[in-house]
Parts: C-alpha cells; sequence; structure tokens
C-alpha cells in the first residue's frame, strides 16, 4: 500500500536523490584522486567530478577549505530537499539535521560555560545543524538563560527536558551532557521511524540500531580508565539496538577490551569487529585494536547505508545519501590531508563508498 | 646573571600557532588559564591581525612563568622583525612547523644564526 | 720618544716599572686562562650546535607526525579544537628547569615535567576517543622533542653570548691591554734610560767644572805662593835678628798644629 502513494508526495525527490548519489566518487575517481601529487591536482581532478568548479575560487588551497565546500555543497543539495519536501520526509530530514544541531548547541553551551561571546562560535557550527533560532541561544549570558532558551527555542527540547536540568550543565562534563542528548535523540528517531510504517522503519532501524550499538561501544572503551563511573556510563547508552538489553547490561560492567569483544561476539555481524587479521595488527595494543574498530564502523555504517538504497519507497535513502556524503567529504580531507601532508602511505586508508 | 634567578619558576609552554597546532598541544596538556584568567597560548587563522600576534608574543616573552615559547614559523613569517630581535635566552623561542607549512631551516632565526656562525 | 702607542698615564719610575711588570705577567696568564675557556666553550658549542641542527630536523618530522594524528582525530571526531580550548585550565604539561655547568658557565636545561591529568579524558566519548588518546601521546611525545630541543637552543643562545663575551676579553687583552702595558714599560725604560743619560751628562758637567775650578785655584794658589816666597825673602832681609821668637809666639793661621 505504501508503496502506491510513495511517488504521489516523494517520488520527485527521491528521484533526485538517486541522481544526487550517482554524483557520489566511485573507486576510479579515488584511484585517480590519490594519484595527486599537491592540492592543486586534487583541485583539477575533482572538477572532472560532480564536484565541479567548486572550489575556483580559492586563492590558497588547505584541506579545511576543500572540506568547508565540500560540506557547504551537501548542505545545499540537503537544503534543496528540505525545501521540497512534505509530511512526513520533512520531519524525517529535520530528524537528520539534529544529530548536528545537537553538536552545536553543545558548542554553544561550551562556549556559554566560559563566559565567551558565542556569537563567534556561529560560524563554527555545523551549517546542517543550523536553525533559524539559533543567534537567540547567543543572547544567552549564563547556563540557566541558555536552558530556558534552548528549551523554547529549539526542536531539541524534549531532549534536554526530559535528561537534564539547568544545573547539569554546569556539573556534568560536556562530553557526558553530549552523549545524554545524544541517546535521548536516537531513541527518539528510532521511535520516530517506527510511525512511518515499513518499509522505512525496516531500513531505518537498521541503521539506527548499529549507530546506537556503535555509540555503546565506543563509550564503553573510551571510558576505561576515565572518571566515568559505570552507573553514568550505562546511563549514556542508548537503549534501542541489537546489543540491547543484554549487551548493554554486560557493556555497563565491563573494565577491559575483551570484555567488550566477548559481548560483541554474540551478534554475528559485530564478530568481525574485533578480529585481528594476521598480518597487520599483532603489536597495537588496546588503543590499536580501538583505533582499528573505529575504521571497521566506518566501514560497516558505509555497507548498510548502501544497502538502503536498494529498497524503494523509503525514506531510508535520505538519511543514507547524507551519511554517505559525509564518508565522501571525510574520505577527501583525509586524501587532502595525506597530500599536504606528504603521508603518502596512509593515503589509501580512506574507506571507498562504491 | 640575571635572568638565571628566576629560571625556577618558569614552568609553562607557551604557543602562538594556528588552529590544529594548538589542539593537539593542548591536548598533551600545556593549556594553562592563571589567576588573571591570561591564557598562555593564542590561536592564530587568516583573520588575526598582525598587531594580535605582536602583542601576543610581548607577552609571553615578559611573562615569567613561561619557559618555552612555541610559534609556528609561518606565524613566525608576519612579525620577522621582532622574532629575529628577539635574543633572550629566557623563556627559550622556538618555531615549530605546523600542518599546511612544513619546516623550512632556512627562516629560523635561530639557525640562520647557526649558519652564520659556520659560514664564517 | 719610544712607545708610540698608547700607554699608562704613570711616572716613569723603577716602582712603576715593576708594577707594570707585574701586570703584564697578569695579564697574559688571564689571556692563557680566558683562551683555554674559550677553546673549551666552543668544543662544547660546536657539539651542540651539531645537536641543534639534527634535533631541528627532527622536529619537523615528528611534527608531521603529530599533525597526523590529529587529521585522524578530525577524521573520526570532527573538529574538536573549540572544546579543547576552553576545557584547557591548567598545564599538565610543564618543563622543569636544571643547570649544568660548562666551564663556569650555568646552562640552564629543561626536563619534561608531567603530572597525569584526566582534561581530555572524555573528549571523544561517543566517537572518536581512542584517536584523541592517540593523538594526546604522539603530542605529547612531539612535544618531548621540542623541549629537548629547547634546551639545546637555550644553551645555544647563552653560550653563544657567552663565548661572544670571552671572545671580547681575550681580543682585549690581546690586543689592547697587553700592547698597552707593553708600551707603558718601553717608555718606562727608555725614560729611565734617558734619566740616567742626563744624570751621567750631569755628572760630566761637575766633573768638568771641578777640574776647571781646581785648576784656577791651583793656579791661584802658585801665583801666591809665587808672592809670599818674595815678600819672604825681603822679610828675612828686614827682620832677620829675631824671627824665631816671632814664629813661635804669633799663631799662624796656616798652620794647624
Amino acid at each position: 500500500m505504501e508503496g502506491l502513494f510513495f511517488n504521489v508526495n516523494n517520488g520527485f525527490l527521491e528521484g533526485i536523490v538517486r541522481g544526487y548519489k550517482a554524483g557520489i566518487l566511485t573507486q576510479s575517481h579515488y584511484a585517480s584522486l590519490t594519484q595527486c601529487e599537491t592540492l592543486e591536482d586534487l583541485k583539477t581532478q575533482l572538477s572532472a567530478t560532480d564536484y565541479g568548479n567548486f572550489l575556483a575560487n580559492e586563492a590558497s588551497l588547505t584541506t579545511t577549505i576543500i572540506s568547508d565546500r565540500a560540506t557547504q555543497l551537501l548542505v545545499d543539495q540537503f537544503n534543496f530537499l528540505r525545501s521540497n519536501a512534505v509530511e512526513p520526509l520533512s520531519k524525517f530530514l529535520d530528524y537528520i539535521t539534529y544529530s548536528y544541531m545537537i553538536d552545536n548547541v553543545v558548542l554553544l553551551i561550551t562556549g556559554t560555560l566560559h563566559e565567551r561571546d558565542t556569537h563567534e562560535l556561529l560560524e563554527r557550527c555545523h551549517p546542517l545543524g543550523v536553525f533559524e533560532s539559533m543567534p537567540a541561544l547567543c543572547v544567552a549570558t549564563n547556563v540557566e538563560e541558555l536552558y530556558q532558551s534552548v528549551l523554547v527555542e529549539t526542536p531539541l527540547a524534549p531532549y534536554f527536558r526530559n535528561c537534564l536540568s539547568a544545573a547539569d550543565l554546569d556539573d556534568l562534563n560536556i562530553e557526558i551532557i553530549r552523549s545524554t542528548i545524544y541517546k535521548a535523540y536516537l531513541e527518539d528517531f528510532y521511535e520516530f521511524v517506527g510511525t512511518l510504517g515499513s518499509p522505512t522503519s525496516d531500513v531505518m532501524r537498521t541503521i539506527l540500531a548499529f549507530e546506537a550499538d556503535r555509540r555503546t561501544i565506543n563509550i564503553t572503551i573510551n571510558s576505561f580508565g576515565t572518571e566515568l563511573t559505570k552507573e553514568q556510563r550505562a546511563k549514556l547508552f542508548p537503549a534501542i539496538g541489537r546489543l540491547f538489553p543484554d549487551g548493554n547490561n554486560a557493556l555497563a560492567k565491563a573494565d577491559d577490551i575483551e570484555q567488550v569483544r566477548l559481548v560483541c561476539e554474540n551478534i554475528p555481524e559485530y564478530r568481525s569487529f574485533f578480529d585481528n587479521s594476521p598480518g597487520d595488527a599483532q603489536d597495537l595494543g588496546d588503543l590499536g585494536i580501538a583505533a582499528q574498530l573505529e575504521d571497521r564502523f566506518f566501514r560497516t555504517e558505509v555497507r548498510l547505508n548502501k544497502e538502503a538504497f536498494l529498497q524503494q519507497f523509503q525514506y531510508g535513502v535520505f538519511y543514507s545519501y547524507v551519511k554517505l556524503k559525509e564518508q565522501e567529504i571525510r574520505n577527501l580531507t583525509w586524501i587532502a590531508e595525506c597530500i599536504a601532508q606528504d603521508a603518502r602511505d596512509r593515503i589509501n586508508d580512506y574507506i571507498p563508498i562504491f | 646573571m640575571a635572568s638565571h634567578t628566576s629560571f625556577k619558576d618558569r614552568n609553562l609552554i607557551a604557543v602562538i600557532g594556528d588552529e590544529d597546532s594548538i589542539t593537539g598541544l593542548l591536548l598533551a596538556g600545556i593549556g594553562h588559564i592563571n589567576e588573571q584568567l591570561k591564557k598562555n597560548f593564542l590561536v592564530v587563522d587568516s583573520k588575526t591581525q598582525v598587531s594580535t600576534i605582536e602583542a601576543a608574543f610581548q607577552e609571553f616573552t615578559e611573562r615569567k612563568d613561561v619557559a618555552i615559547l612555541l610559534i609556528n614559523q609561518h606565524i613566525a613569517e608576519k612579525i620577522r622583525p621582532t622574532v629575529d630581535r628577539y635574543q633572550q635566552a629566557f623563556p627559550t623561542l622556538l618555531e615549530i612547523p605546523s600542518k599546511d607549512h612544513p619546516y623550512d631551516p632556512a627562516k629560523d632565526s635561530v639557525l640562520k644564526r647557526v649558519q652564520k656562525l659556520f659560514g664564517e | 720618544m719610544s712607545g708610540s702607542g698608547p700607554r699608562e698615564n704613570v711616572f716613569a719610575t723603577r716602582m712603576a716599572l715593576t708594577n707594570m711588570k707585574l701586570r703584564l705577567k697578569g695579564a697574559e696568564t688571564g689571556h692563557s686562562l680566558l683562551a683555554k675557556k674559550r677553546d673549551a666553550l666552543m668544543t662544547r658549542f660546536r657539539a651542540i650546535l651539531r645537536k641543534v641542527d639534527e634535533a631541528k630536523r627532527k622536529m619537523g618530522r615528528v611534527m608531521q607526525l603529530a599533525s597526523f594524528s590529529m587529521a585522524e582525530v578530525t577524521y573520526t571526531t570532527g573538529d574538536i579544537s573549540y572544546l579543547v580550548q576552553e576545557q584547557a585550565k591548567l598545564a599538565t604539561f610543564r618543563v622543569k628547569a636544571t643547570q649544568e655547568n660548562v666551564s663556569g658557565v650555568l646552562l640552564p636545561a629543561f626536563e619534561v615535567d608531567r603530572t597525569p591529568g584526566s582534561d581530555f579524558n572524555l573528549t571523544g566519548l561517543g566517537r572518536g576517543g581512542q584517536q584523541v588518546q592517540r593523538a594526546k601521546e604522539v603530542y605529547a611525545k612531539a612535544l618531548e622533542t621540542l623541549v629537548e630541543l629547547a634546551s639545546l637552543q637555550t644553551a645555544f643562545t647563552i653560550l653563544d653570548e657567552v663565548i661572544r663575551a670571552t671572545n671580547r676579553r681575550v681580543n682585549a687583552i690581546e690586543h689592547v691591554i697587553i700592547p698597552r702595558l707593553d708600551n707603558t714599560i718601553k717608555y718606562i725604560v727608555s725614560e729611565l734610560d734617558e734619566m740616567d743619560r742626563e744624570e751621567f751628562f750631569r755628572l760630566k758637567k761637575v766633573q768638568g767644572k771641578k777640574k776647571r775650578d781646581a785648576a784656577i785655584a791651583a793656579e791661584k794658589r802658585a801665583s801666591l805662593e809665587k808672592a809670599a816666597k818674595k815678600a819672604a825673602a825681603k822679610a828675612v832681609k828686614i827682620t832677620q835678628s829675631e824671627p824665631a821668637t816671632d814664629l813661635l809666639s804669633t799663631k799662624d793661621e796656616d798652620v794647624i798644629f
């Protein structure tokens, strides 16, 4: 039934986004990009792709500029989609922006906590997470005020209201605040895609479940040896995902990376995360394993997002496109960084998408 | 020598640098904000005025608790005359490379002196 | 006059000469001592120079590694610079200065003084925390190199200064003080010689005059004696009867006993 009417409202945009997707760099593009000697070369190579002349007006090339401009392209595309969308797709797209919004608000909180002029922070905010009333948040001079304006002005209000009080903003480490809100966001998003019904919910729930698990595992590993207590840790785990609830409980008690591995063994797809290929990682130690882990998470994320495109008549493609494009920007930045810093041996560590 | 009397109190490392260098160095733990809320680092981006850099340079070189002053070479270039004129032993001035500007020994004011000494 | 160069402003006396000779000796000892010090410092200086050069190049590599690890952080975590800047409060990475004595010159050496801190432990909690920790370590290592370089460079600056001062002194002694003392000594010697000659000449003159005076006196006496003889001859003729009693009774001025 869904499929019948999907195209009435969303066919155009799905077409657009699939068109955009065709513009994502392929393996052969990457092959030529990694051959570049200088950033100028990179620019020339990129002009032959869908990126076109996006760097034409830049006097001096730096990796930061490249990533900023590439992000801007993505933002433009996204805004186009967003302005053409109708309910419930528009709401779905809004949800995508919330995760960036969280980062931005957290940034503003940091600024306010240290009594900085938060206006200059606005340019540091991720453009996808910018919302109209954001400058209003800058008016706040103390955390209490900021908390109130967040409640009034932003779509993040429910997350803040349910999880934190104004006093918490003052006391808790900013990273804990961020994780708490993000957890609330993920759970809410998960809930929301459920209301959209199949097949959107199927596709999105797989992706979000993975995202939640990834956070859970990351938080566990990263909290080893820090002042974060196990109870606090457990509170930051999103209550969704394939590890939930048993895995989460076990992870909340984990003390070292080995225990994390054991928990992940229970999920067939996650087993490979901790596989040490005999060749490259003999003496990496815990830090090395974790670093590799991040890489594997990225790869899995890409794979899941790619799979989202296999299904028609659902919203997952929009989310996936943004995420894939984000990964592509990371890849570009990475390659640019390797070229700029002359670290050719690492240049192939990007994560190919297609 | 007069400067020796105070060098025991010098234990901070100050930085003038671009965002990436500063972030890295702060991660390593050199960041310090004293009672007067003075930082021991200055982030320089393309919009930073040369006069601001000069002022920070003066401040850091005059502070009594700074042992080493790190400055990105490309930023040192902007205030080269001041840097070249700087001859004090404390704080020690070190020009460091940055991400986008690899290190060029020919520009370093200390290495220039080294070269001159060997050249003579 | 000999010693046309600059000289000390002294009276040319034997006392001054002895003093000058002592001072010259002192200056020569000082010169050789300072020259030795300079040589010792120079050896040290060259060693440091080589190390500075090496360390500077090493720093290039180390910093590159460090900024690359920062790129890894940005890749996984995103931009954390602002958070990091705002969270910095107390330095956990400090340096400690110690001293080393090289030929009487105190060279400072910095040592890393790291207190374990938990400042950025939670940075990247949700994503990329491990990369952040790694970048932290890499940067700490890089900083160690920088600190080492800083000590070398401070030593370089101070040694440079001291060597210059020593050189100045050595040169001053060699080219100013010693020639000056030499000149003074020469001057005193020549002055004393001159005085000797003058004295000799004066003595000669005195002698000549004395001789002349003596000759005149002798002549006078001779003529007086002649006259006396004549007069006596006349007197003998006049008072020949009683000269003996007269001679004994009257006191003659020329006869002492």
